[in-house]
């Protein structure tokens, strides 16, 4: 009965939501046709069916869709493939042999031997408690993405005096999606002196509907044995310490946090993937494979994406590099760093394993900066280099080397490239 | 026998013997008392057992090394600890004794005594004398096979243990037990051999008659009984007094500890390990680092003086300053990988010792208060001292026959074989369904702890039966699933789903609801 139940695909995808169907898909355009998805929900998107909001596609599309469009774009084109689609089942396991243990209810135990896994697990969101927020353990802190799904997929309303903890983009959505429910948004407050999440969110979400959003203040107390009975705030020094006679109570029976996503690596972790401990993702190369041979990794168990577009991008990267690894083999040559410079924080490829090939670099920089020039360098050659009038930590930063802009750097540099460098700096320079 | 809590079950009109308070206390004492009877009643306040106290208990079962020679904790600390492989048998009850490490540091012996000697003579003390003591200590105290370690020793087995670490000494009888489902596995087996348990059923009055207890009053009724244990815990003193049986006052102590992600801490520290302080102030022992049994690291307790008897909160300052207090122990301990903080108020009277007798005013009725730190590790041997009372006021004194000691205890997915699993998957499909992604527990499971011996009624009811949202996402994604289960095999409307009984609402209302509301407002403007 167990032996039954063993699959020995070419490709086994770990999770199906943007991630998960880009490379699904990517694997098979790329010639692969044994795939197995599996994907924890009872449908596949992961988080797009709950953000009914607009504002994805606009790359890869060049549309704006909302994100159960997007997910069914997808969704459509899977259906029309022979990858084998596993919902509402769980994996347990992935061992570094590439052995998958999962779990459903129609099939009971399920073992899976693939040549090759992609990794698309996504990320979740971070607890009350990894923010440290003092006071009681009430009914009513949640974080945001479970009150949009609570709102948009269920139909329930976790609230209705509301106060949101952190500028993150979901939390100004959901600012928004709970002023259109009838509820009283009473503020978002976010701990640092910029905003958490992108600036047309700001103005759409915040500005629009009259919803304060106060910088460099925090939540210093939970208020309410049972329910939520409001929360204190108070203003943060440049330390990010509370100072104490700015606090405030405000009345509200809901606080809802955005306070940042955090890469799902626990079955990563098992596989014994390296993670980055800048990204809370796996190191990855240029086709987005791991430390592991044959185990890849795309969109937010990566690091934490701000558009859907550029999961999917990664996630086509890592579907190709899959099907190339079943298909052809390889070996990888000796890795090239790829290091972050003046005002990166970090780079995603962190290692190039073949200088032949386009690269798409993904950064972000470190602090906000007007007038900058973002450039990617080998040795003192400028590989690639474009520039911005305005940046942002929030906002992803992309830059694309071709094999042709690499090799004219490394000709330039008189020697063998032995490590990138990817900077952002003053435009006059 | 073989009964479960019915919801709105009347109460009888009499019992044998009544016991306030479900906690770790109540719990034990119900369950040794049903060896001889089955005509007991168990009565609690809250919406579950083990919902006060005993549920925000560092699970702890000491040694009894930190108790004062001559108080009546210490001496029921060292029996309960001898007592407790015995005493969890049959209970589905993880018992770890993982023993304790106790770390002698530089910090060990206060600046006002070190200051005034040569720093070889504070050394030799330290390393040679302090190991010697704590060992002698404990001999005294019947506690046995503690040995000494060298700097080295305790490296070798706990590596992040701070290099100041002069010597130390191992204390194998010390261990952990989940205090909460220990009380719940207790009551379960209670209610299987014919306790009767009676939830949201709270005291307002005990009648005495010709200076002896005749009945219990409570919201829900009376009930007749001519013995009536007290183990209302923080509330004892005030349960007393309606007996005429107090003339003590309960302080409430509050105690905040630090629960850290398994997958990051499961390793970390293989026993529990606590810095020895000397003529430290403060009324617990310290403290430690402990690998829970799900292997959690866990750090804490505080001990703060609290006027008010439901004060579970946390303050900023608590965090820190558990935090400030292991950095030096443990310096390189993950401290980003938090994923929760909980406090409980600890119900010591003012002398700090247990106080178990039956009231000299009141016949019939047994006080069992000023349990707090190590009532834990002596809750075998406080019930076994209350049985002797309680076979003096009239408890039959022979074992029933048909005591049957072995609680079922409900299957947990992740302590199951592929095979065991996949066996239970085919009888029931609803154990292949994952609820809770962190921790890994199934629908069935929730089904079942709904349907228990004592249904949880509500999401923490459930969390505390299954671990659902206890993990490293704290109900993010589960939340919902379980709200959902909880309402379906109740019946009820998910909107009446509770966090943990009255007013913790979950949601607010359906999605359009609200809008009506404004509408209407503004339309009748």
């Amino acid at each position: 009965m167990i032996s039954k139940k063993k699959r020995t695909p070419q490709l086994a995808v770990i999770g199906g939501g943007p991630a998960g169907l880009g490379a699904a898909l990517a694997a098979s355009k790329a010639g692969i046709d044994d795939i197995v998805m599996i994907e924890r929900d009872i449908e596949l998107g992961g988080i797009l069916p709950q953000c009914i909001h607009d504002g994805f596609g606009s790359k890869v599309f060049k549309e704006v869709l909302t994100g159960p469009q997007y997910a069914q774009r997808y969704i459509d084109e899977i259906a029309r493939t022979n990858v084998e689609v596993l919902l509402n089942t769980m994996v347990l396991e992935l061992a570094s042999n590439r052995t998958i243990t999962a779990v459903n209810s129609a099939e009971g135990m399920i073992t899976i031997e693939p040549k090759a896994v992609v990794l698309a697990m996504g990320c979740r969101e971070r607890s009350r408690h990894q923010v440290f927020i003092p006071g009681y353990r009430p009914a009513g802190v949640i974080t945001a993405g479970a009150a949009q799904r609570d709102i948009n997929i269920e139909g329930l309303m976790p609230g209705r005096k509301i106060v949101i903890l952190g500028s993150g983009d979901i939390g100004l959505i959901m600012a928004r999606r709970f002023t259109l429910e009838g509820a009283q948004v009473e503020g978002v407050y976010e701990i640092m002196d910029h905003p958490g999440g992108l600036p047309r969110n700001i103005v759409q979400c915040c500005y629009d509907y009259d919803i304060p959003l106060l910088l460099s203040h925090t939540v210093t107390f939970i208020h309410g044995k049972k329910r939520v009975e409001g929360v204190t705030v108070a203003h943060v020094d440049a330390d990010l310490k509370a100072v104490k006679d700015t606090e405030c109570f405000i009345d509200c029976d809901t606080l809802v946090l955005s306070v940042g996503l955090i890469p799902e690596n626990e079955i990563s972790k098992h596989a014994g993937v390296t993670l980055d401990p800048v990204t809370a993702g796996p190191i990855v190369d240029e086709r987005m494979e791991t430390t592991v041979d044959g185990i890849f990794a795309c969109g937010n168990v990566v690091n934490v994406f701000d558009l859907v577009d550029y999961v999917t991008r990664t996630s086509e990267v890592a579907g190709r590099g899959a099907a190339e690894y079943v298909l052809a083999g390889r070996k990888r040559e000796a890795p090239v760093r790829v290091l972050p410079g003046r005002n990166v924080k970090y780079v995603v490829p962190q290692f190039v394993s073949d200088l032949g090939r386009d690269i798409d670099f993904y950064f972000r920089v470190e602090h906000p900066e007007r007038a900058v020039t973002a450039r990617v360098l080998a040795g003192t050659s400028p590989v690639k280099s474009k520039k911005h009038k305005m940046v942002h930590p929030p906002e992803m930063l992309t830059a694309t080397a071709t094999a042709a802009d690499i090799a004219e750097a490394a000709k330039a540099e008189g020697r063998q490239v032995d490590s990138l460098l990817v900077e952002v700096v003053d435009s006059g320079k | 026998m073989g009964g479960s809590v019915k919801e709105a079950a009347p109460l009888p009109e009499s019992a044998g013997v009544v016991i306030i308070g479900a906690g770790i206390s109540g719990c034990s004492i119900a369950r040794e008392v049903v060896k001889y009877t089955d005509d007991v009643v168990i009565l609690d306040k809250e919406t579950d057992v083990a919902d006060e106290t005993t549920k925000a208990n560092n699970a702890e079962v000491h040694s009894g090394i930190g108790e004062k020679t001559g108080t009546l904790k210490q001496k029921l600390n060292v029996r309960g600890n001898r007592l407790y492989d015995e005493f969890v048998e049959g209970l589905g009850i993880e018992l770890k004794r993982q023993g304790l490490l106790i770390v002698i540091t530089p910090r060990t012996l206060p600046t006002s005594i070190t200051r005034w000697l040569p720093k070889r003579v504070v050394r030799y003390v330290l390393e040679r004398v302090v190991p010697r003591l704590i060992m002698r200590n404990g001999r005294k105290k019947g506690i046995p096979g503690q040995t000494v370690l060298t700097r080295q020793e305790i490296f070798d087995r706990e590596p992040h243990v701070t290099r100041n670490a002069i010597a130390g000494v191992f204390d194998p009888t010390y261990g952990l037990v989940s205090p909460y489902k220990l009380a719940m596995a207790l009551a379960e087996n209670a209610i299987q051999n014919g306790a009767r348990l009676f939830l949201e059923t709270e005291v307002t009055g005990i009648k005495v008659e010709g200076g002896a207890v005749v009945s219990v009053v409570t919201n829900r009724g009376e009930i007749r009984a001519p013995i009536v244990v007290n183990a209302a815990g923080v509330f004892a003193d005030k349960v007393a007094d309606m007996a005429g049986a107090g003339g003590f006052e309960i302080h409430p102590r509050k105690g905040a500890s630090l629960l850290f992600d398994r997958d990051i801490t499961a390793d970390y520290v293989h026993s529990s390990v606590a810095e020895f302080r000397m003529f430290h102030k403060g009324h617990s022992k310290g403290g430690g680092a402990m690998p829970t049994a799900e292997g959690n690291l866990q750090l804490g307790p505080t001990a703060i003086e609290t006027g008010d008897r439901y004060d579970t909160s946390i303050s900023a300052e608590e965090i820190e300053e558990i935090f400030d207090r292991f950095y030096y122990l443990l310096p390189d301990f993950p401290r980003s990988a938090i994923i929760s903080a909980f406090s409980g108020i600890r119900a010591p009277t003012l002398d700090e010792d247990f106080i178990i007798e039956p009231s000299a005013r009141t016949k019939g009725f047994v006080n069992v208060a000023g349990i707090q730190s190590p009532g834990l590790a002596a809750a075998p041997a406080i019930a076994e001292m209350v049985i002797g009372i309680l076979h003096g006021l009239g408890v039959p004194d022979t074992r029933r026959e048909d005591f049957d000691p072995v609680r079922p205890a409900p299957p947990r997915f992740t302590e199951l074989t592929d095979e065991e699993r996949d066996s239970l998957i085919e009888k029931d499909p609803d154990f292949g369904h994952i609820i809770c992604r962190c921790e890994t527990v199934t629908e069935a499971e929730v089904v079942n702890a709904i349907h228990g011996p004592i249904p949880a009624k509500n999401m923490d009811m459930v969390k505390r039966r299954t671990r659902v949202g206890m993990g490293r996402c704290q109900g993010g994604f589960c939340g919902f699933r379980c709200a959902e289960i909880i309402a379906r095999e109740r019946g009820i409307p998910i909107t009446e789903v509770t966090k943990d009984g009255a007013g913790s609402w979950v949601f607010a209302d359906e999605t359009k609801h609200l809008l009506a509301e404004g509408d209407a407002g503004e339309a009748g403007q």
